[in-house]
């Protein structure tokens, strides 16, 4: 008799959980229907009266992206945005998981100083430092250049990438490494042979996270590239707006959604990763 | 592991160097050279020839109005977001431990505002909101709220509601994601526990499911009030700090006031207040939640 009205309750609950799970859904996702509803009708009709959710039918078309692929410098930002997001994931995850497992795995003076000091600056919000980093770019002459972005990037995702790193190193075994090491391997070897192939898990769901902040990366860019032909796509997007008296809303949701069809797909074939990266930083801390 | 050898010392430094050399160069030396700045009269008229004023940048900036607007409104906008979608978040948290089906699909599509890009989500929001937009058209025409278009944009507070409002609309998933990780370590026979000695569900959250994710929550309140913080690109894509600097944040001014008025002086010490309240908020976070801890003892 109790365990009928349990199971009953049970019941209730997971109904009522369904109902709320759709309204949250819906209101996650429904501004991206907008967005893709709208780059999807004519540049013109965007503020019709009554504005619609939906298109209707015999208006959709595909003239905005037809402008943005062929009039636009769309492949030249897409290039760069791809260019300076890949670089900067490959880069900043070798060299973290170079500090990360000396950090992590080695014994010295002031080492604990200097994580200390790495782990503070994740306080600093980067955007703060842009003023000096804006001289710094002039003085290297990279202004305008994607090499003004991808050292800048580089420096800016290595705190949190070797804090993520180190807490997954120190859990591999010392027995692992010193068994190299009494093979005769070199530490060179045993960073290359063993550390590198054995935290590729944590590798990848930072290079995710690293990737996706490159790709979306706005204030650094905007400020320091001008070039329309070194724009990245979170920039160029932006340019649309304002440009003209009256925005192009059509033009600026055509490229939103080409933009997103990339993060996606990284997002779909690499889910795992997301949820177990964030899974072991919260946690732990 | 012990280093052994001196061929070995060398290996480790290599191993190290070209991470260090990069986070020198472009995090540490910018943090000196913004300190330094602060603390000199650093603007386009004297780019060449610096003065050194002391604390003459810092006595502006408290001394300015608009800094004092902004500051509150990256408060207000900090302090409404950061616990706003901490709750939604831990609440469809929450939601997907009660269901069986389906538990991928609706986590992933929560999550999706989260891997959205800040400038997209911005402009979404700008267009959501828009004086002729379908929002308007939906209060006054469909649920007869109001009978004018409400300008959204156009006023301080209204202007700062939008991004609040995208603020957490593009949270919740992250805290969703982090809290369902922490739910799914506490211990179940907690629960059961609790319910043989006749706790109701409110009950069982408050004695038992808080006190096991506080960890989690520490990390989620740290690392979000960083954000609210950093908040900027929202700002400067749906008012853009319009009208007349009214919804302007920290660092929106500070941006305005370094690459439009060319105070870079004035913006160092500015970016150097607010680095340091964010260094005294995280370290009372971090007393506050260990003081509590040692109180119930589990620490």
């Amino acid at each position: 008799m109790k365990s009928k009205i349990i199971l009953k309750d049970e019941r209730k609950t997971s109904i009522v959980s369904y109902i709320l799970l759709t309204i949250f859904t819906i209101v996650a996702i429904m501004p991206m229907v907008y967005l893709i509803s709208t780059s999807l009708r004519p540049n013109g009709a965007l503020y019709e009266f009554p504005p619609r959710l939906f298109p209707k039918i015999e208006n959709l078309t595909l003239e905005n992206y037809r402008y943005i692929i062929s009039e636009s410098k769309f492949y030249v930002n897409f290039l760069n945005s791809i260019v300076a997001a890949v670089i900067t994931v490959c880069v900043s995850a070798f060299i973290s998981t170079g500090l990360a497992f000396v950090l992590g795995k080695f014994r010295f003076k002031g080492k604990k100083l200097l994580f200390g000091f790495i782990i503070m600056t994740m306080i600093i919000p980067g955007t703060t430092l842009i003023i000096p980093q804006f001289e710094l770019a002039i003085t290297l002459g990279t202004v305008n250049k994607l090499m003004g972005l991808i050292p800048f990037y580089i420096a800016w995702v290595i705190p949190f990438s070797t804090f993520m790193i180190k807490g997954f190193i120190e859990n591999i075994p010392d027995d692992l490494m010193e068994a190299s090491e009494i093979d005769g391997a070199s530490v060179l070897t045993v960073f290359f042979r063993v550390v590198l192939p054995l935290s590729s898990p944590a590798i990848a769901s930072v290079s995710i996270f690293n990737f996706l902040s490159t790709w979306e990366e706005y204030p650094w860019a905007n400020t320091v590239i001008n070039d329309n032909q070194k724009r990245t796509l979170p920039i160029a997007i932006s340019g649309f707006f304002g440009q003209h008296q009256f925005t192009q809303w059509g033009y600026v949701f055509a490229m939103s959604v080409l933009t997103l069809i990339p993060v996606i797909v990284v997002f779909i074939c690499f889910q795992k990763y997301f949820v177990s990266g964030l899974m072991s930083g919260s946690v732990k801390g | 592991m012990n280093i052994k050898s001196r061929s070995s010392r060398l290996q480790v430094a290599l191993i190290m160097f070209p991470g260090l050399v990069v986070f020198v160069f472009f995090t540490v030396y910018p943090i000196a050279k913004l300190f330094i700045m602060s603390f000199f009269q650093w603007d386009f008229g004297s780019m060449l020839r610096q003065k050194f004023i002391g604390f003459e940048n810092y006595t502006t900036v408290f001394s300015d109005r608009i800094f004092r607007t902004s500051f509150v409104n990256t408060l207000v906008y900090t302090i409404v977001t950061v616990p706003g979608q901490m709750a939604l978040g831990l609440f469809v948290a929450l939601l997907l431990m009660n269901i069986q089906r389906l538990k991928i699909t609706f986590r992933v599509a929560n999550y999706i505002p989260v891997i959205t890009s800040w400038v997209i989500a911005s402009l979404i929001f700008r267009y959501l909101f828009n004086t002729e937009g379908i929002l308007n058209y939906f209060f006054t025409s469909i649920l007869y709220v109001t009978n004018h278009n409400i300008r959204w944009l156009d006023s301080r507070w209204s202007g700062l509601w939008v991004a609040m409002l995208l603020g957490i609309w593009k949270g919740v998933g992250w805290n969703m994601v982090v809290f369902l990780a922490a739910l799914q370590q506490v211990p179940k026979d907690l629960y059961e526990a609790a319910s043989l000695d006749g706790c109701n569900g409110v009950q069982r959250f408050f004695h038992v499911t808080i006190p096991c994710i506080r960890g989690t929550i520490l990390f989620a309140l740290i690392m979000l009030t960083i954000g609210g913080f950093n908040v900027f690109t929202s700002i400067k894509m749906i008012t853009n700090g319009n009208p007349a600097h009214q919804t302007d944040t920290l660092l929106t001014w500070m941006y305005h006031k370094a690459f439009s008025t060319g105070k870079f002086g004035y913006s160092s010490a500015l970016s150097f207040v607010m680095a340091g309240t964010l260094a005294i908020l995280a370290i009372l976070q971090f007393k506050v939640m260990r003081s509590h801890d040692a109180k119930a003892g589990l620490s």
